[in-house]
């Protein structure tokens, strides 16, 4: 109005404003639009620059895997059809007629027609196929089928972790080739029908969803193109600012300018936000499907892929274990779009969608369910691998664990604990389980709850070992063969050793008892402290010490006396490491998780492989093993025959600490190792002693593994010896109380009591050839 | 070739450099290691260790094979996992022990193929010819650790194991 008023008044004054008007004028705004222009375009080309340097450049975050070991099958192997089921269960095969696609299986009574899924290995891996097995007497009788006419077949191993130690974003990287079509056109069909057509936007989609939206009076569906869907999970924070609005429209349409829809489509598929599991964020369609339904992507059936395809709303909104409900309305709208749009039949989609969902229980999955023992991979990887390598690589970590010696461990440990512990959380417990010839971790089992993560009491609580010292102390005599063997008698008498500190140590039998002189072997056999206090003393502790660091025992350990009894603190997993060359005859062997590395794309990357050297000769090392098979067959383990075949050689020690705070049984077959420990996490007394806490553990423990027996023949320079009680005397095989020793020939001594076979008797021996090979070598 | 693997392979005096002596013995030890045998001897004390005397009608002669094959085209990894597979299913073959440190010679660890070849002759006690070649496997590793009176000792006592068997 003002205005007005003046340009009415004087044309000086209009002739000023026209000229203002000039300033004002189409050059001014041809300026302008054109630093515009030129603003613009830079922006654009700078967005065009970070779009495609994002895009190319953009590496997923594949966090490193964990599997177990693949299962071997073949003939012979000890296997029940109850584990085989059992096994793939836990691999979530589907029962179907006919096994018709990977990850399937039928069966027709003891024999299993199972289709595998194919994995790759450092020795190239193996072919899906379709093997036939036939299980009877505990055993695979008889395998068939697959590429070649081999007679090992193997089932892909089971993923039991991840390790992302930097982020919390978690995939499995799915190529599109690999991505069910089915899931594509669901995909398309909901959330943008124009996908193929469009630029990076669609305004028809746009009107469309507004349309849709006021007939629903409400919002049910978002004009986003799946490239503008990218746009923003892949570059751009989810808050939804104006800016964040502004750049997302030419940045889609950039893509898409760059980029091909299937470029884009993969992209959107194996970037997209699944869902949350605990600080774990679920990204893509492939990590989506085991998350969920605990199967590959391509194993999903209709009703399963619509159930991922129907998360994309709003994972938190319809997560299918939360929202039951709104989840299955959601995917019956997708099932339904799907059929509108011809991607699905008239039957089909009356089929699937009264299926239920079908999520897997998030407990169930074995991703996590043994966090132990995923501990123990974490820390042997961390000494080579970087975190960002782990976090982003998608390397794969093939590992040792046995699934089926780990759950047997698992459950023969929670089972004793229930029986001599109530259902009190007074008792807690540790299990490992190691392969001693290739020194692979079967087992770990780190609590009598088994799926909690937290203290690791295999790798961490290091407790008093006790009674477990002594066949090191027994190994130091015999590593000197002239002046003892397992027949010497060491006297089992009261002792009092003067200690540095001027004080004196006077240590008791368990039994409260003395027996007098006895047998070196009796002394392990029975756990005799005095006997053990007595040898130790003559042999001298640091002997002792040079013998356990001999067997790899790494912490340093002091040379008190008080060691000969076991005052050393060890966790389990030192236990395994130290006991591992007591089992295999003196070869040491680094224990082992992991056995190979394989990079995203499955090629072997890095092998961790067997190692093994010589630590001790093979004369003591076999006498100590032998005496050790004497603790289980009639000593302080003999409890394990309970549930042991009589005919199996085992070998083992049990250790009971101070005050009943620990109890301990570690032993072994031919072909396995368990260190078991019991016992309370403030160190109090646990009240059980190593028979009675441990052993049974053991024993349940190696009774569900297939087992060989530990060798009973002799090595070289080693012959079996009736021996007179007098411990320096040969004897003969009826004579009074006369006992088979094996002996180290420069042990054997040359007086015999002149009963029976007299002599040097070889009776029990390899016989005369190698006698006679002995006096010429 | 499965003659060749049916017996033990004979050494000859060897009269080559020192340095190529493991050179020498990998190749010839080698060169049985990767057919299949098909005679079936049963073991006996002091009979011929080989691939079929230990592993015959097990599934370990299968990957044993496979092995094989993959050194052949230059897959070390995968010939070690192989072989480790086939340790599982026989882990007292002394022949799967003596191939393992074949490889580890070949890979350029002389002292896991020490260990490995030590404990191949822990498990083979009774076949003198055999035994003899596995020491000469241990002289090659402890030349390859510079550890020349290592070397020597191993190579008398290989040569002392022939004396004993001629």
């Amino acid at each position: 109005m003002a205005k007005k008023a003046k340009t009415s008044k004087s044309s000086k004054k209009r002739k000023v404003s026209r000229q203002r008007r000039r300033w004002w004028s189409w050059r001014f705004i041809g300026k302008l639009a054109l630093v515009l222009l030129l603003l613009a375009a830079a922006g654009l080309a700078y967005l065009d620059a970070y779009v495609r340097d994002r895009f190319d450049s953009h590496v997923w975050q594949l966090p490193a895997r964990v599997y177990a070991r693949p299962v071997e099958l073949y003939p012979g192997r000890v296997l029940s059809r109850n584990d085989m089921l059992k096994l793939l269960e836990l691999m979530r095969y589907r029962r179907a007629a006919g096994a018709p696609t990977p990850g399937s299986y039928s069966t027709d009574g003891n024999t299993l027609v199972i289709h595998t899924r194919g994995f790759r290995d450092s020795d190239g891996g193996e072919q899906a196929e379709r093997i036939r097995v036939t299980l009877g007497g505990d055993r695979i009788r008889a395998l068939s089928g697959g590429g070649g006419n081999d007679s090992v077949a193997r089932l892909e191993p089971l993923q039991i972790g991840s390790i992302h130690p930097g982020h919390t974003e978690d995939r499995v990287f799915v190529p599109l080739d690999r991505v069910p079509p089915l899931l594509v056109q669901m995909l398309i069909a909901t959330e943008d029908r124009d996908f193929y057509d469009h630029h990076g936007i669609s305004p028809r989609g746009l009107a469309r969803a507004m349309l849709a939206n006021l007939k629903a009076g409400g919002l049910v569906q978002g004009g986003s193109t799946l490239t503008q869907q990218l746009v923003k999970n892949f570059w751009l924070t989810q808050d939804r600012t104006l800016a964040r609005k502004l750049v997302e429209m030419p940045m889609a349409v950039l893509l898409e300018l760059h980029y091909s829809k299937e470029q884009i489509l993969e992209a959107y598929l194996n970037e997209v936000y699944l869902g949350q599991d605990g600080n774990r964020a679920i990204h893509g369609m492939g990590l989506g499907a085991q998350f969920y339904f605990g199967r590959p992507l391509e194993e999903l059936e209709p009703h399963q892929l619509a159930t991922l395809v129907a998360l994309l709303k709003g994972p938190s909104y319809y997560d299918p274990r939360r929202n039951e409900a709104r989840a299955k309305a959601r995917r019956n709208t997708v099932l339904r779009v799907a059929h509108d749009e011809g991607a699905l039949s008239d039957r089909d989609f009356q089929r699937y969608k009264e299926r239920g969902l079908e999520v897997v229980p998030r407990g169930a999955s074995p991703l996590y369910a043994f966090p132990a023992f995923i501990d123990l991979v974490r820390r042997q990887l961390a000494r080579d691998y970087p975190p960002e390598v782990l976090g982003a690589d998608g390397l794969r970590i093939h590992s040792t664990l046995d699934v089926l010696a780990q759950l047997a461990s698992e459950s023969a440990l929670r089972e004793h604990l229930k029986r001599i512990d109530g259902s009190g959380d007074r008792l807690n417990g540790s299990v490992v389980v190691v392969a001693p010839s290739q020194g692979d971790v079967l087992a770990l089992v780190s609590s009598r709850k088994p799926r909690d993560h937290g203290y690791n009491r295999a790798l961490d609580a290091s407790r008093q070992i006790g009674s477990l010292i002594k066949p090191a102390v027994v190994l130091t005599a015999l590593k000197q063969p002239k002046r003892y063997s397992l027949a010497t008698l060491v006297p089992d008498q009261p002792i009092t050793v003067p200690l540095a500190n001027g004080k004196t140590w006077t240590p008791q039998n368990f039994s409260g008892e003395s027996h007098g002189p006895v047998p070196l072997l009796d002394v392990l056999v029975h756990s005799y402290n005095q006997g053990t206090v007595n040898l130790g003393m003559d042999l001298g502790p640091g002997e002792v010490v040079k013998t356990l660091e001999q067997l790899g025992v790494r912490r340093k350990i002091p040379a008190y006396p008080s060691i000969l009894l076991g005052s050393i603190n060890m966790t389990p997993f030192e236990v395994a490491m130290w006991y591992q060359p007591l089992a295999t005859g003196g070869f040491a062997t680094p224990l082992r998780s992991i056995t190979d590395v394989l990079d995203k794309n499955g090629d072997p990357l890095a092998r961790y492989p067997v190692e093994t050297s010589e630590v001790l000769d093979s004369g003591p090392a076999y006498l100590t093993q032998w005496a050790m098979q004497q603790v289980i067959n009639s000593g302080t383990g003999r409890g394990a025959r309970r549930v042991l075949p009589q005919d199996l050689r085992v070998a083992g020690k049990t250790g009971t600490s101070d005050q009943y705070r620990d109890a301990w049984f570690a032993g072994f077959s031919g072909n396995h190792l368990a260190v078991v420990w019991v016992g309370r996490d403030n160190n109090q007394s646990a009240q059980v002693t190593g028979a009675t806490g441990a052993l049974p553990v053991w024993s349940q423990v190696m009774a569900s593994l297939p087992q060989t027996s530990l060798s009973d023949t002799p090595p070289p320079g080693v012959e079996n010896v009736w021996m007179a009680p007098s411990g320096d005397e040969t004897s003969g095989e009826n004579c009074n109380d006369a006992r088979q020793y094996p002996m180290m020939e420069v042990s054997i001594p040359t007086a015999s009591d002149g009963c029976g076979d007299s002599g040097p008797v070889r009776k029990a021996g390899k016989g005369v050839v190698d006698w006679f090979k002995g006096l010429f070598n | 070739m499965s003659s060749v693997l049916s017996q033990t392979i004979p050494l000859p005096a060897l009269t080559v450099p020192a340095p190529l002596r493991w050179l020498v013995l990998v190749a010839l030890l080698m060169s049985g290691c990767t057919a299949m045998p098909t005679a079936e001897t049963p073991r006996t004390q002091g009979a011929p260790v080989t691939a079929d005397t230990e592993l015959s009608g097990s599934p370990a002669l299968a990957l044993l094979e496979r092995a094989g094959q993959a050194r052949e085209q230059g897959r070390d990894a995968a010939a070690g996992r192989y072989l480790e597979r086939a340790l599982t299913m026989a882990p007292n073959s002394s022949w799967l022990y003596r191939e393992l440190a074949l490889l580890r010679l070949e890979e350029g660890d002389p002292a896991a193929a020490e260990g490995l070849a030590r404990r191949a002759l822990r498990l083979a006690p009774d076949n003198d010819a055999y035994r003899a070649d596995l020491w000469e496997l241990v002289a090659a590793a402890r030349a390859e650790l510079n550890d020349p009176e290592g070397a020597d000792a191993a190579r008398a006592r290989a040569e002392k194991l022939r004396r004993g068997q001629a």
